[in-house]
């Protein structure tokens, strides 16, 4: 029996009396929060060697643009104290080969596909979102990279400028027809701005945060030790810095948030959920403990099991100040 | 490919910088072969830094024992943790990992030509092309003596070898890819594999331009996941005739036909 102890409503357990994972994200429901962040999983059939990654909440894919894209010089990896800094330069073979193969091997194994797109202006968004709609009754959302730049406007992140934020996303929205998810960077001011130009546009939920831009240098060679020079800073350093990103948008109520950055554990992730997060993304990680996604669900299962709460939702947003 | 752990069974220092571990792994002896290689958690479990997994290839199988084992080199934080570790201690690991390579296809004649601790996972293609009775020559370049152990290990097989040091305190003083060029009739009919730094290969990549040996390459580049998820291990591979494509070390490699390589 499930008590309904809290002010939250939530959905019916399904599983006998173990606690409930599933979360809502507007018209996204979830079996759990837990999805695996873009370009660190793939599609999720590499992982499928480890766990069957269909348990997890969703998977979000790499970026996918218009045209297959090469990517950035090597070297592309950096380690960095508690963290690791890349530059992969949105390295993909397109959305029709998304579309064509990939898609199809991933509903085999029963993953629940979140798609990521981008593109280098807002006609090739719309382009890529025009094919994205072919399948979309076969992904359960469609989430927009808004951290790659804006070649039109001088290379700046689309994310630092709200305004085009609500332009790729109302249209993305009016092609889709399904829910969309902004991602959004932490590297600039207006993150909030951000995020309720998003909401104007028609998103369904926010993705939180990207890498932080961060670069290392070979004290050897004088050289940076990305072929890139800069590149993005993820993993357990930049947790703080996602925590409080998230906080910030959760405070002010704007959409529903999937929060990430450096979550390694299931604590990590309750840290999430209690700041507000609605479901929570793990990225990094997964390069380390190929199973950390599985042991991540197991281990907010076993909480809620411990601290006999039924669902997990009476969690989300319960942080005291 | 699984995520494992085992019980290391040795952890023997060959020198100042040098490692031989020996780990117990049924699952390895039985499914891994030459040029694969396995990632390496280099931190005490649940600790995060250093963060990421470290690729060795496999130096050695000795599957009667279901023992195998890694040649390292202590080089940063993650190399001085496993040095660090004892006989008894269990190390966290996945593999096997990259794709084999295929000795069956060779020439009678195989040619291995390592430079420092590129070494590594040529010794097990030594050891398997040697239980096939093809006819091996280990060519080898080093700074100094400091892999001298090593050459006991290469005697116990029965491999015929030279070795080459830059500073000429042990075998021949000079560069291995110099031997390898005044010796290139010799090798005529050899297939070829090298393994060591960028610069050797380059050197070898000229010498062996227009011959027709076959010459395969493992390669070694910064990675993260080592599954082919991140894209982060890229090496350039020319494309037709101008063009150019980046592959994926852990996924595509490690081994690739050193014509292709295109080193910046």
């Amino acid at each position: 029996m499930i008590e309904q102890n809290s002010l939250f409503s939530y959905e019916t357990d399904t599983i006998g009396n173990e606690s409930s994972l599933s979360v809502r994200l507007g018209r996204i429901k979830l079996d759990n929060p837990v999805i695996a962040c873009s370009g660190t999983f793939a599609y999720g059939v590499e992982y499928s060697q480890f766990y069957n990654t269909a348990i997890l909440g969703a998977v979000t894919t790499k970026s996918y643009s218009l045209k297959p894209i090469k990517g950035n010089p090597p070297p592309r990896i950096c380690e960095t104290a508690s963290g690791m800094l890349n530059s992969i330069g949105l390295q993909n073979d397109g959305i029709d080969m998304f579309i064509k193969k990939h898609l199809r091997k991933a509903e085999k194994l029963g993953i629940k596909i979140i798609l990521s797109i981008f593109g280098q202006d807002l006609e090739e968004f719309r382009k890529v979102a025009s094919r994205a709609a072919d399948v979309k009754e076969r992904i359960i959302a469609v989430e927009l990279n808004l951290s790659c730049p804006n070649v039109k406007k001088g290379g700046m992140a689309f994310s630092a400028m709200p305004d085009e934020v609500e332009k790729i996303v109302s249209s993305t929205v009016s092609i889709l027809n399904i829910p969309v998810i902004a991602k959004l960077s932490p590297n600039y001011q207006n993150l909030v701005e951000a995020a309720m130009a998003a909401k104007k546009g028609g998103a369904e939920a926010l993705s939180v945060i990207n890498t932080v831009v961060g670069m290392a240098v070979d004290i050897e060679t004088f050289r940076p030790r990305l072929g890139n020079v800069l590149g993005g800073l993820s993993g357990p350093a930049v947790k703080p810095i996602a925590l409080a990103k998230v906080y910030s948008l959760t405070r002010e109520k704007i959409l529903p948030v999937i929060g990430m950055g450096g979550i390694f554990s299931w604590q990590d992730a309750l840290e999430f959920l209690l700041v507000g997060a609605s479901a929570v993304g793990v990225g990094t990680a997964n390069f380390i403990q190929y199973d950390v996604g599985k042991k991540i669900i197991e281990g907010l299962r076993n909480y809620l099991k411990e601290k006999k709460i039924y669902n997990i939702n009476e969690l989300i947003g319960r942080l005291r100040t | 490919m699984e995520l494992l752990s085992g019980e290391i069974l040795s952890n023997e220092k060959y020198s100042d910088n040098l490692y031989r571990m020996e780990i117990f792994s049924p699952y390895i002896c039985k499914n891994a072969t030459a040029g694969q290689f396995i990632n390496v958690k280099c931190s005490p479990e649940s600790v995060l830094d250093p963060l990421l997994r470290r690729p060795f290839g496999i130096f050695d199988i000795e599957e009667k024992f279901n023992v195998f084992s890694i040649l390292y080199r202590v080089k940063g934080r993650g190399t001085k943790f496993l040095s660090e570790l004892k006989r008894g201690d269990i190390l966290d690991f996945a593999g096997p990992m990259g794709n084999e390579i295929d000795l069956n296809g060779n020439e009678n004649n195989i040619l291995l030509i390592g430079g420092g601790i590129g070494i590594a996972p040529l010794y097990l293609i030594a050891k398997l092309a040697g239980g096939m009775k093809k006819n091996v020559f280990f060519a080898a370049g080093f700074k100094d003596n400091s892999y001298l152990r090593w050459e006991k290990d290469l005697i116990e097989l029965k491999i015929n070898h030279a070795v080459l040091t830059e500073d000429g305190s042990w075998g021949e003083k000079g560069l291995v890819s110099d031997y390898v060029w005044n010796n290139i009739r010799s090798f005529k009919n050899f297939d070829i594999y090298c393994c060591g730094p960028r610069d050797m290969l380059k050197t070898l990549q000229n010498i062996y331009k227009d011959r027709n040996n076959k010459v395969t390459a493992l390669l070694d580049e910064r990675m993260a996941c080592g599954v082919g998820v991140c894209s982060g291990c890229v090496v350039k591979l020319r494309k037709g005739k101008r063009g150019f494509s980046y592959k994926k070390v852990c996924k595509d490699g490690p081994a690739f036909n050193l014509g292709e390589v295109i080193f910046d």
